[in-house]
């Protein structure tokens, strides 16, 4: 279980140090055996709060806690896997002598049969051989996930791990984390595109400029996003019957609702757009 | 414990395999080989001129190793993003920074001992500077090199990971480039600081029975020529290639003090690094 408790992280930039949030007083609870989807538009600040999470980055206030062990504690990820946005490795070194090195950092011991296992799962397997820095951008993503896995950790972080992934790649990596979640993993992950948000998820929480603005069961989401769609979709329909009022704001919104196929998916952007502007 | 074993490791092997570990490596080797023909330029002390430069030419390369590797053996681990799936393993960042740094020092006494052998092998062939060994009697002769040689083989080892430790603290707190230039003005300094801290000493003369001063350069300058003489390391006690030239023999208590002191120093740089590094934000 991954608690945060009013966390908040600013960092300092420019040369007088002006401090800029990044995430604001966010309160949340990663229950065991679940799978929650981190939603937000870009630099929401998704990855800042993983990173908080796995020790990277220390909160600024607030506290994180891990299985009960504070976040900069290594023990607190005596349990967990980690794959960052755009992992890379270092130059010169082949996929298999990585892995075999993050295999040694863990407290269990690994042999070379589930390291094979790992790879094989994440499908990176036939290029064990190769030297990273000549992987693809899906090849990489795919070793990181291979070594996030090792050890068969119960609690397992995704930073947007279906970007950079082809078609194929994404519905494998859904898979994967379909069979992981039949093991009751604990999961989270962050994502901007809401179409993976359904299939996956227990629990869905959003992250705009830094806030939390949802972070609800799936069905209590979707009843919710069905009561504002279909309100929305009679409003626009309203209008289309006296053509004098069509503004083109509204127009728009017509064709996203086209767009998205889902009432959770409209939901869910509209939710993002309201709160970005304020 | 095993943890920092197998990151030293694979520090090491990622080292070995970089492009600039190569390139000076293979740098070296072929001017150590080519002492030989810089010695043909000369009919005396041919011998000495080629101990003298090669040394020079181990030392500098080492140190090189130590500047560029120094500076980026952790910061471009962050910049590149390969540090997140280290430390975010069940490891103490300390565990990690320390198997990175004796990973490149296991990287330098690696380049160090195989200049060293070239060395030794082209001072083999032209029989210069070796001193035979006859282990027994019978037995084929062993040669061996002067102790000075070797003392100032582990005297650059020393330095080189002493400028390495400068390097890595100076890359946790600025950029690459920055840490690597404010390394290269401390090692210059540190070599020329006893010499400036001689320089400004006040000249004294015994006149009449009286010690009388007879020079004294201006006092500010005096005081900070010693802070820095006192502060900055000095690398200065770790080139020994005159003694070695002369095959001077250097006393073991030399050898002691000289190591204790750049072991403790570069502790203490280490200790520095570690702090700031456990407090550092990676992102
Ligand atoms: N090291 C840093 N220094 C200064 N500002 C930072 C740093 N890291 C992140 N930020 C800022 O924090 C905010 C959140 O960034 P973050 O990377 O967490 O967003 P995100 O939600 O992951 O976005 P994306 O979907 O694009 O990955 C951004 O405004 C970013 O500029
Ligand atoms: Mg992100």
């Amino acid at each position: 279980m991954i608690e945060l408790k009013n966390t908040t992280k600013y960092f300092r930039i420019g040369f007088f140090g002006i401090k800029k949030n990044a995430v604001e007083n966010l309160s949340l609870t990663v229950e065991a055996g679940k799978v929650t989807g981190f939603f937000g538009p870009n630099g929401a600040g998704k990855s800042t709060t993983i990173k908080m999470i796995v020790g990277l980055v220390h909160p600024s206030n607030g506290i994180i806690k891990i299985n009960g062990y504070d976040s900069m504690d290594y023990k607190a990820r005596l349990n967990l896997g980690y794959l960052p946005e755009n992992p890379s490795f270092p130059r010169g070194l082949k996929g298999i002598e990585i892995i075999s090195y993050y295999s040694k950092l863990l407290n269990k011991k690994i042999d070379k049969n589930e390291i094979y296992d790992a790879l094989k799962l994440a499908g990176i397997f036939y290029a064990k051989d190769i030297h990273a820095h000549k992987y693809s951008k899906g090849m990489t993503q795919r070793l990181a996930l291979a070594i996030s896995i090792l050890g068969d950790p119960e609690i397992l972080i995704f930073d947007e791990p279906l970007s950079g992934l082809d078609p194929i790649g994404r519905k494998e990596f859904k898979d994967i984390i379909f069979k992981l979640k039949e093991r009751r993993k604990t999961i989270f992950f962050s994502s901007h595109v809401l179409a993976d948000s359904k299939e996956l998820c227990d629990k869905i929480a959003v992250l705009v400029n830094g806030r939390l603005i949802k972070n609800e069961g799936i069905t209590a989401i979707e009843k919710e996003a069905e009561g504002y769609t279909e309100a929305k979709l009679n409003s626009s329909k309203n209008h289309e019957r006296t053509p004098d009022t069509t503004k083109p704001e509204q127009d728009k919104d017509y064709r996203l609702i086209a767009e998205y196929n889902t009432p959770l998916e409209v939901y869910l952007y509209d939710l993002m757009r309201k709160n970005k502007k304020n | 414990m095993k943890k920092i074993l197998y990151s030293t490791m694979y520090s090491f092997k990622e080292i070995k395999n970089s492009k600039i570990f190569y390139s000076f490596l293979i740098f070296a080797l072929i001017l150590i080989s080519g002492s030989y023909f810089v010695s043909q330029t000369s009919f005396i002390s041919q011998g000495r001129i080629m101990v003298d430069f090669s040394i020079f030419a181990i030392t500098i390369f080492n140190i090189f190793i130590g500047i560029f590797i120094g500076s980026s053996i952790v910061y471009d681990d962050i910049e590149k993003k390969s540090i997140f799936l280290s430390i975010t393993r069940p490891v103490k960042r300390t565990e990690y920074l320390i198997g990175r740094f004796l990973g490149l020092t296991a990287a330098i006494i690696f380049s160090t001992v195989i200049m060293m052998l070239i060395f030794y092998f082209v001072l083999l062939i032209m029989h210069k500077y070796v001193i035979p060994l006859k282990p027994f009697a019978g037995q084929p002769t062993i040669y061996s090199l002067p102790q000075p040689l070797i003392i100032q083989a582990l005297f650059i080892i020393i330095e080189s990971v002493f400028i390495a430790a400068v390097a890595l603290l100076f890359s946790l707190i600025t950029s690459k480039a920055l840490a690597s230039i404010f390394t290269i003005l401390v090692f210059f300094i540190g070599n020329v600081s006893s010499k400036m801290n001689d320089l400004v000493r006040p000249v004294k003369k015994i006149i009449g029975g009286k010690i009388v001063i007879v020079h004294q350069a201006n006092h500010a300058l005096t005081n900070i020529v010693h802070i820095i003489y006192a502060i900055l390391p000095n690398f200065s006690i770790f080139n020994i290639s005159s003694e070695a030239a002369y095959k001077i023999f250097i006393s073991a208590g030399t050898v002691f003090y000289r190591i204790v002191y750049g072991l403790s120093y570069m502790v203490l740089l280490f200790i520095i690094s570690s702090l700031i590094f456990t407090r550092k934000d990676i992102s």
